[in-house]
This record gives structure tokens, C-alpha cells and sequence, in this order.
């Protein structure tokens, strides 16, 4: 059985030490999960085995012998495979074709053997347990779990070189549904029981509750604890990451729900099919719903970024249909995808924070950068914000902290509902725990939230309602209270009221 | 060092290209008559290239500018010869670059169309109607009202230079007076502020509520016009307009805003950046003119130096970027 050993690791970015003692030890046949804050670690003792970075210190040891991971191409000689949250795939392109990407296409009298190709990677989706993917339907016809199915299917294809037997996955699940994720789930089992090691990166605790074999945890670069799944707790793991102990992984909501403030009837949009919802101030109203259900087109149509029809009333004033007009009578969004959709990744913080409320904010046009700054500082100070100065580029932040951003600027103009899309997708702990206090905090102000979320737990701990959706429609409208994350998936899953 | 080259590196190299023609040129160089002449030189470049700065920084670009300054010059000289006032005259030319703007406008951001293939089909467009409407003929002499000619040859009273009074001119005042606008729009409102914000992110923008298709509208709407305003004057200083005289001005004003954009701290198009880079341009075809260096030799230098300052800059900004 293969055994990577790593211990005393560091590694320094000028002054700013990102490893410092951390250790891993990873056998065969296991899936490993490492987890950690963001910025304690993982991220560089990932680049560290993929080749991209040197340690500055401590030992690899791979079957007790020294290992020197100098390049990617090293790494790749030594059995590992690394997968990413952002796949890179080539969408216009086959199945079978994007496996073979980086591998000679198998040729006849100098052509490519086209049937020889697609077979290769049936062979491969097989060995993965992957039966309901094409190999020559196109790349852009596939959801992101199926696309990641490929990618890891392409692992297994025959090698020039030694075989494959070490996964990195880096929050494989953060694009998936509940569905696609069970999916991997079965693929990263099968390799598991081929003798694989799964190096598993997630914030998702349930998750790696179900997964893992077990956890290594690391707090500001350092090795905290090397646990047996089997004998710790989701309390003994979050305790080991943030240092400190948590009675309650979510604030207790909000109450007392008063006279509907926003209020939807028969609202058509994209997938959508007569939507109807009331929402009260200072209530949390959780969407559940498969990907492809509409809960994305729902606030996507709530904001005015697609085409809606039906009738929609804000504090009994007909809302608005383009985003201008949303955010100015109050509505604030934040959208799932927040690098592509959200964030101006090159500008300056604080443009991103301002850009919905600039009318507000400078009355004939002109910008008044003395408000625009006191502003933004009181926001950074309530969402907790960490970053060098509101003129700091959003690139340059951690992603949880870039998510905060988006939460400050749905603050900035005393918005009264919330429009929430999977608000704490790739987040690390500490600052779902911000970004849930601040939800908290609003409701308690009368600031109403529609929450959607496919993290299960999320949606059930925070919300007061939760609206099942299912094709378009809502299927079921019920408290949140009692609901138990198996229950919710079932309602998802199911097309009618019974 | 790659932070510092990537900052200051092109700013440096301007400073050195002032110092080398002053040191070449000891006498005439860093005198006032010859910057007033730069500047009366430039000024039509200025307003191109600052106008273009408006679309630039939402990451599009306006090819059409120079045959939009050839047709509202000669649109502008066809209608003195029909006998209209200065002001009116004028004032048809600047619809003109107006409508010629919203219509680049309305081809990209409401049809949807990429800023390069609309503006080079327009720039064709424009430049065959400057010939139609002139006839392909350059129209100037008697035609020329004296008072529209008089503009450029006129300036503000700055006292005496070298013992000869000296003006500052109309045209270079004009630049002066358009470039500060500009800042003012780009930089000071929230109009500017939400240009930026489509160049950072344009679909963020617009779910942020910006109204992106409008304001690209109305973005190029002002090149237009800017352009329009720069082929009047170049008209005026020349007393006569011909349907290419402004073609130069394209290709000029988009490299003076790619030079700007090396010193700006993150990399943006910005006015005062974009002025800086007309200067050098305009510093080095002045200087290497007066050591006599052949025009097309000339020409090789100037792009040699553009490649230079941009490659050092994203070399710059790469060091930056690996930490």
C-alpha cells in the first residue's frame, strides 16, 4: 500500500508564513480529509504536492523514502492527480475528447480512430461505476457534477507511466447539487476501494462526516489533530479549526412574522411556472429545490436580471423590472457565481460595495468620496471585513472575505429584502459563522431574506419557512422547525403534493 | 524591482525621453515658442485620444474617430461654401460626430455588435460619406470663412518670448478646457464611476443596477462628438478640409491611450494618463523631427517605443501578480 509522509512542512511568503509544522500523512484505501480556515494552509500544502511551490522545511517521505516534488510533471510521476473546484474543460469538445486532452488520440493510418477513442473512454466512465455518460455527446451538454465525473474518469484511462493512486479533490462539491455530489460520492468510493487515496478539501462538514476515513486539521499553518471519523464529532473538528468552541452552529431565528412585505403572485420567469410566496418582514424564507428547479431564476427574476411576468409588490408598490430600478426601492442581491456576477475583481473594494447606491449617495452626479469612504468603512467594520483598505483590489482577497464585500454592499442602502444565493458557498468557517450573524442581525432590524442555498443544513438552520421547489412550482410551504435535512432532500425529490 | 519597474518604469521613461531631446537639443528643445508649437500640434490628438478614453475604459474602442473627424470638417467647410454662418455650420458638424457616436452606440450595445467590426464598418461608412459630401475634393481658400480660420491662428496674450510676443493658443486652450471636461465626467461623477464599473465587470454591473446599454450608447456618443470637435480643428488650422485629413488621428490616439494606460496604478485607462501619452508621442515626432531623422524611420521608433512601455508594463504587472 502506497503511504505519503509529510511533516514539519513551512513555507513563508515573505514575512507572511503560510505553513508553519504542518503534517499529513495519507495511506491508500482512505479518504482524507483536510480541513482547515481559509488561510490555514491547505491551499499551499496542496501546491506543495502538485509541484507548483517548494516547503521551505520539513520531510517528504513517499514509502519511507525521500520524494522530491520539484514540478508538476513530478507530481504527476509520483501518482497524483489534482482536481478543482474550477474545472478546466473544453465545453465544444466530446466527453471522450476532453479525457484524452493531455494524451495522444489513438490513431489508424495516421487519422484519428474516432471508435477507438469513444471506447477508451467508455472504458474508463466503467471503471468509475459511470454508466449514464456518453463518451462522444459534447462537454457542454453535461451539468458541473458530470463534467467533474469525466475529469476524474480521464485519470483512469491507461498511462504512459506509473498509475495514478493519490487524488487531491478541492471542494469538489462546491458547484454540485445534492444529487451530483452523490454521484462523486459513488465515483470517490469505487477509487477508494481500487486502493486510491482521496485527499479530500471541503468546508462541508456533513460531508466530510460521511466521507472521510479521516481528518487532518490545520489552524495558521500548523498540524491541530489527525482524527478517525469514527471517533470524533462535527463539534471536536470545528473546535480544532477555529480554536474555540461553538454551542451553536446557527442564530436562532428570527420571530414573530408581521404583515407581508414582499408579495409574489403568479410569477413566470425562465423555468419558472406561477410562483406565489409572501415574504414578512424580518423573516427568513428558505428556497429548497434540485438544480435546475428555478430557485436561481427566482431571484435572478426577483432582481430583474431575467424577464419575469406576473405580479410582484414591495411594501404594496409594484416592483420594478430592471435591476436599477429593484435596488432603488430596496431590494439587494447576492448572486451565486460572485466572481462573474458580483465583484469587479480588478477595482478597488469599495466601487463594488457603492456601485447599486451611487444615486443615494451623490445627489447631483458627483461623487462625494468623503461619504462614499465613511461608508464603506462602517460597512467593512459590520460585515467584518478583512482587507488592507477600501482600495485594496477584490482579487486579492480570500474568498470568504470577497463574500463579504457582496454583503456589504446589500447593506449599503438600507435594503429591506434580501435576495441571497448561495450565500456561503466555498466560505470557510469563520466567516459563514460572520456572515450568519449578520443574517441575524437584519432579520432582527426587519430586513426580510430569501435564502437559496443548497447546502441542506444551511437552508433548515436558518431560515423560518422553507419553500419547496420542484420543476418551476412550489411543491410545499412549511416551517423549518423539526425538518431534518433527509426529510428536506426527500420533498425535493418529489414532483407532487401528496 | 518588479513593483517599482511596473509603477514608475514608464514614467521614467518618459522623463528620459523629455531629457534626451533637451540634452540632443540644447538650444531649441525645452524652449516655450516650441512647447506652445507642440502643444497647438497636439491638440487635436488630446481630444481624440482623451474622448476615446471614455470608451476605453468599459474595454471598448472607437476605430471610426479619424474618418469622423474627416466628415465633420468637410461637412462643416461644404456648408460654408452654401453659405451658412460660422456658428451653424459648426454646430451641423458637431450633429454629425453626434449621430455618427450614437449610431457606433446603438450598433454595439443594443444590437450587440463587437466594437471592432461596428466601428471599422463605420469608419468605412464615414470616410466614403466625407468623400461623397466633398466631392473627394479638398475644399479651402475663399470658401473658408475668415473668422473659422482665424480660431487656430489666435490664442490667449502670454506676454513676450524670445522678444516676440507670444499666444497661447485657441487650440491648444480648447484641448486644455476638453481634457479637464473629461476628468471631470470620468472621474468626479458617477456617470464616469459606472464606466469603469462595466470595464471591471460588465454583467456585475448590471445586476448592480447599472444600465449598461445606455451608457455605452451615450459613451460613444461623446467620442463621437469629441472626434467631430477635433476635425473642426484641425480644419481650422489648416483653413481648407479634405475627406482623409483626419485618418492619422485613430490609430495615434489609441496608441497615446495604451502608453497612458502603462502609468496608471492599476493598469485603467485614465484622462490625465491618456494626455500624458499624447505628449510623449508628440514629444518624440517633435524632437526627432528637429534632429532631422527621417519620417519613416521615425515612424519604426515611435511604435518601438509604444511595444517597449506596454511589454514592460505586463512583464511588471506579471512579477506582481506570481508573489
Amino acid at each position: 500500500m502506497p503511504r505519503l509522509t509529510l511533516s514539519g512542512l513551512t513555507k513563508a511568503y515573505g514575512p507572511a508564513c503560510a505553513l508553519d509544522g504542518a503534517a499529513l500523512d495519507l495511506r491508500g484505501g482512505e479518504v482524507h480529509a483536510l480541513m482547515g480556515e481559509n488561510g490555514a494552509g491547505k491551499s499551499t500544502l496542496i501546491r506543495i504536492l502538485a509541484g507548483l511551490e517548494r516547503a521551505d522545511g520539513g520531510t517528504l517521505l513517499m514509502n519511507d523514502a525521500p520524494l522530491r516534488l520539484g514540478s508538476p510533471a513530478a507530481a504527476k510521476a509520483a501518482g497524483f492527480r489534482f482536481l478543482h473546484q474550477e474545472l478546466q474543460v473544453v465545453p465544444g469538445l466530446s466527453v471522450a475528447e476532453n479525457m484524452h486532452l493531455s494524451r495522444p488520440y489513438p490513431l489508424r493510418f495516421g487519422l484519428v480512430n474516432w471508435r477507438a477513442l469513444a471506447a477508451a473512454a467508455q472504458g474508463a466512465l466503467v471503471r468509475l461505476g459511470v454508466s449514464h455518460i456518453a463518451p462522444r455527446a459534447p462537454m457542454s451538454a453535461l451539468g458541473p457534477g458530470d463534467q467533474m465525473l469525466v475529469r476524474i474518469a480521464a485519470t483512469l484511462l491507461p498511462e504512459d507511466g506509473p498509475a495514478p493512486w493519490a487524488y487531491v479533490m478541492d471542494e469538489p462539491t462546491a458547484a454540485l447539487t445534492g444529487a451530483e455530489a452523490a454521484r462523486l460520492f459513488d465515483a470517490i468510493s469505487r477509487l477508494k476501494s481500487q486502493g486510491a487515496a482521496i485527499l479530500y478539501v471541503s468546508h462541508r462538514m456533513d460531508e466530510v462526516m460521511a466521507l472521510a476515513t479521516r481528518v487532518t486539521v490545520l489552524r495558521d499553518g500548523a498540524h491541530v489533530s489527525t482524527r478517525a471519523i469514527a471517533e470524533t464529532s462535527r463539534d471536536q473538528i470545528i473546535h480544532d479549526m477555529t480554536g474555540r468552541a461553538l454551542a451553536d452552529l446557527y442564530p436562532k431565528q428570527g420571530e414573530g412574522i408581521s404583515a407581508p412585505l414582499l408579495s409574489i403572485r403568479n410569477l413566470r420567469a425562465g423555468p419558472l411556472q406561477g410562483i406565489s410566496l409572501d415574504l414578512g418582514r424580518g423573516e427568513v424564507l428558505g428556497i429548497a429545490g434540485l438544480s435546475g428547479s428555478g430557485r436561481n431564476a427566482l431571484l435572478r427574476a426577483l432582481i430583474g436580471a431575467i424577464p419575469r411576468q406576473g405580479e410582484v409588490t414591495l411594501d404594496g408598490a409594484a416592483l420594478g423590472k430592471t435591476p436599477a430600478q429593484t435596488w432603488a426601492q430596496g431590494l439587494a442581491y447576492v448572486p451565486r457565481e460572485r466572481r462573474t456576477e458580483g465583484l469587479m475583481l480588478g477595482r478597488a473594494l469599495s466601487e463594488t460595495v457603492t456601485l447599486p447606491h451611487l444615486r443615494a449617495l451623490s445627489p447631483l452626479g458627483l461623487l462625494r468620496r468623503g461619504r462614499e469612504s465613511a461608508l464603506v468603512a462602517r460597512l467593512s467594520e459590520q460585515v467584518r471585513l478583512k482587507a488592507t483598505s477600501a482600495r485594496q483590489p477584490t482579487a486579492e482577497l480570500s474568498g470568504g472575505n470577497q463574500q463579504k464585500v457582496l454583503f456589504a454592499r446589500a447593506l449599503a442602502g438600507d435594503s429591506k429584502v434580501l435576495l441571497l444565493d448561495e450565500p456561503t458557498r466555498g466560505v470557510d468557517v469563520g466567516a459563514k459563522f460572520d456572515i450568519y450573524a449578520l443574517i441575524r442581525d437584519l432579520v432582527a432590524k426587519g430586513v426580510a431574506v430569501i435564502l437559496v442555498s443548497s447546502d441542506l443544513p444551511e437552508v433548515i438552520g436558518l431560515s423560518d419557512r422553507i419553500a419547496v421547489l420542484h420543476a418551476g412550482r412550489i411543491t410545499r410551504t412549511l416551517p423549518a422547525t423539526g425538518l431534518t435535512e433527509a426529510a428536506l432532500l426527500d420533498l425535493c425529490y418529489q414532483p407532487e403534493t401528496a | 524591482m518588479a513593483h517599482f519597474l511596473r509603477h514608475y518604469g514608464s514614467l521614467i521613461g518618459m522623463a528620459a525621453i523629455v531629457l534626451f531631446f533637451w540634452v540632443m537639443l540644447p538650444d531649441t528643445f525645452m524652449t516655450a515658442r516650441n512647447w506652445l508649437n507642440i502643444s497647438q500640434q497636439l491638440a487635436m490628438l488630446i481630444v481624440v485620444a482623451v474622448t476615446m478614453t471614455v470608451v476605453m475604459v468599459m474595454g471598448d474602442f472607437d476605430l471610426s474617430v479619424g474618418a469622423m473627424a474627416s466628415l465633420a470638417g468637410v461637412v462643416a467647410a461644404v456648408l460654408f461654401t452654401f453659405g451658412w454662418p460660422v456658428w451653424a455650420a459648426v454646430l451641423a458638424a458637431l450633429a454629425v460626430g453626434l449621430l455618427g457616436g450614437l449610431v457606433n452606440g446603438a450598433l454595439i450595445s443594443l444590437i450587440g455588435i463587437l466594437p471592432f467590426v461596428a466601428t471599422l464598418a463605420t469608419l468605412t461608412m464615414y470616410s466614403g460619406a466625407a468623400f461623397m459630401v466633398s466631392d473627394g475634393k479638398t475644399i479651402f481658400g475663399k470658401a473658408i470663412p475668415e473668422a473659422f480660420a482665424a480660431f487656430a491662428k489666435s490664442g490667449i496674450p502670454i506676454g513676450t518670448v524670445a522678444d516676440k510676443p507670444a499666444v497661447l493658443p485657441w487650440l491648444t486652450v480648447l484641448a486644455l478646457a476638453i481634457t479637464a471636461a473629461v476628468w471631470v465626467v470620468l472621474e468626479q461623477t458617477t456617470y464616469g464611476r459606472r464606466l469603469y464599473a462595466i470595464g471591471g465587470n460588465a454583467e456585475a454591473a448590471r445586476l448592480a443596477g447599472v444600465k449598461v446599454a445606455w451608457l455605452r450608447l451615450s459613451a460613444f456618443a461623446f467620442t463621437g462628438v469629441g472626434a467631430a470637435v477635433a476635425g473642426l480643428m484641425y480644419a481650422s488650422r489648416v483653413a481648407s478640409a479634405n475627406p482623409t485629413q483626419g485618418d492619422g488621428l485613430m490609430l495615434t490616439a489609441i496608441a497615446a491611450v495604451f502608453l497612458g494606460m502603462t502609468v496608471t496604478r492599476d493598469g485603467q485607462p485614465r484622462v490625465l494618463a491618456s494626455l500624458a501619452g499624447v505628449v510623449v508621442l508628440g514629444v518624440m515626432d517633435n524632437g526627432l523631427t528637429q534632429l532631422q531623422v527621417d519620417s519613416y524611420v521615425r515612424e519604426v521608433m515611435v511604435g518601438a517605443i509604444i511595444l517597449l512601455a506596454v511589454s514592460i508594463s505586463a512583464l511588471g504587472r506579471k512579477a506582481v501578480g506570481l508573489r
